[in-house]
């Protein structure tokens, strides 16, 4: 690991080794210590696929002394591995919800069917959630649902759309633009502020998705609005 | 209650910001110029971090209808209650009827208006601050009332003095990915002038190109102040209401000082980059 004061009130921890389920859950196991730990100086986390960046109050403690404190964790493979929620998630594939999903399968010539069973068959990493508040980036695909981002953005990607860009795939909180490949929906909420925790889920999570029929989704469509 | 005859450019609710959910992806937002905000603050005796309302570049006409007590900070937009100058840096007593008309700026791109009590919308996630996705309204729009929470002390501040100044050279930090800078570029970054392109609460464009070509790095945290180079060679310069991750060189990164000089600056000034860390 390497440790980067990133600003004054700020360190970088990262890893320059492969990104992997390890590395992902090495990351998690220590912003849980330093949430712990260091709860009284701790302002934010932020949780990418290869780092962490921890944000303190400055008026509490230098950044040199944090830096040290941080610094001490010790990292690497704990024997209590910490246990990553497994969440499932329905996702009708139905054309009606799958925009993209017909030039996608065209341009990788892999059938329709294939494109679903491929995508749905992984369990997946959160690894970093942003972009949108709530919009996870979960990896990694299989090389054969690699993609660029689509040319021209769509400017109105539906909430709850699936999409598909490098070796990773999405999940849209709301309504917004969006270059992602859309392959999919999911009827379920993934930020809410009525809920005392907006997301359910949160990086170091793992996603898995349950394909479900369109009068499936919209029958809890209708539940969750 | 305050009633908006003219909303302005872009006048918005703000308070200190929403901290502890960027985990999540949901950005800080609060004040751009703290300092002038917080000063604002103080001065209706609020605590500093209390909500008010934030002006940029052209500000908006309110309407009174109860007395308050306002500051206003920030640069001088040649306000006017009724048809009276007003004083900046003191506390200000309107009456119910009063008009408050906010111009505009020649020096500096934002003022700010403290109301002694602070507004009564409702906080999200710990925050008052406006924004896009969290809260249902992100700006002014004509008509709107903004409710004022009860002020029953009295413990204003006459004291303050105008020290608005703001300062085109912004102290910046290495960033983690300054090293892929090649040595003509991190000459150029720091000894060149650069021009205030495009800009908004999220980020600020400069108009000049520094290296071309350099790869995206994996998406990854980022925060007010971090400066990105994009493999078109473009700079931008994070701001408030910035995403929590991205995928751009992290090539600099600002102090807070310099981030409210920053947001006081417009399109077209020039700026230098000044390292504290070498």
């Amino acid at each position: 690991m390497k440790y980067f004061i990133y600003s004054a009130n700020s360190i970088l921890i990262s890893s320059d080794s492969d990104i992997n389920s390890d590395l992902i859950q090495v990351l998690s196991s220590l912003k849980s210590i330093i949430e712990i730990d260091y709860k009284e100086y701790l302002i934010d986390t932020v949780q990418s696929i290869n780092s962490l960046l921890v944000v303190f109050d400055s008026n509490k403690i230098s950044v040199d002394d944090f830096y040290i404190k941080v610094k001490s964790i010790k990292t690497g493979k704990t024997k209590n591995k910490l246990k990553s929620k497994i969440w499932e998630i329905p996702v009708c594939y139905h054309t009606f919800y799958a925009s993209d999903l017909e030039e996608f399968s065209k341009s990788k010539n892999i059938s329709k069917q294939e494109v679903i069973q491929i995508h749905k068959s992984k369990v997946y990493d959160i690894m970093s959630m942003g972009f949108l508040p709530g919009f996870m980036y979960l990896g990694n695909t299989e090389n054969r649902l690699h993609c660029e981002r689509k040319l021209r953005p769509s400017l109105n990607v539906k909430e709850g759309s699936i999409g598909l860009a490098l070796n990773q795939t999405c999940i849209y909180p709301q309504d917004s633009p969006g270059g992602w490949h859309i392959i999919g929906s999911s009827p379920l909420k993934f930020f809410d502020l009525k809920n005392e925790s907006a997301c359910f889920a949160t990086p170091g999570d793992k996603i898995k998705f349950i394909e479900i029929s369109k009068s499936k989704y919209e029958s809890i469509k209708k539940r969750t609005l | 209650m305050i009633k908006v005859i003219e909303p302005g450019l872009y006048s918005n609710i703000q308070d200190h910001g929403r901290f502890g959910y960027r985990n999540i992806g949901v950005p800080y937002s609060g004040f751009m110029d703290q300092e002038s905000a917080r000063t604002a603050n103080k001065i209706v005796g609020n605590d500093e971090n209390e909500s008010l309302i934030e002006i940029t570049l052209m500000g908006p006409t309110l309407l009174f209808n109860a007395d308050y007590i306002l500051s206003i900070t920030g640069a001088d937009f040649s306000s006017l209650i009724n048809n009276d100058k007003v004083d900046m840096y003191k506390p200000i007593h309107v009456k119910l009827g009063d008009t408050l008309k906010i111009n505009h700026s020649k020096y500096g791109a934002r003022c700010y208006l403290a109301i002694s009590g602070g507004i009564d919308v409702k906080s999200i996630l710990g925050s008052k601050s406006s924004f896009k996705g969290i809260t249902t309204s992100y700006f002014l729009k004509k008509g709107d009332e903004i409710k004022v929470i009860k002020n029953n002390k009295s413990n204003f501040n006459f004291e303050f003095k105008s020290v608005f100044k703001i300062d085109s050279v912004l102290n910046v930090f290495k960033g983690p990915e300054f090293n892929n800078l090649k040595k003509d570029s991190v000459a150029m970054l720091l000894n060149k002038k650069f021009t205030i392109g495009v800009n908004n609460r999220m980020g600020y464009n400069l108009n000049e190109k520094l290296q071309i070509g350099t790869k995206s790095i994996i998406s990854s945290p980022v925060l007010p102040g971090t400066t990105q180079l994009t493999p078109s060679g473009n700079i931008i310069v994070l701001h408030r209401d910035c995403q929590t991750s991205g995928g751009y060189n992290r090539i600099l990164q600002l102090d807070e000082k310099s981030l409210n000089d920053l947001s006081q600056l417009k399109v077209g000034q020039i700026i230098r980059f000044k390292l504290i860390n070498k």
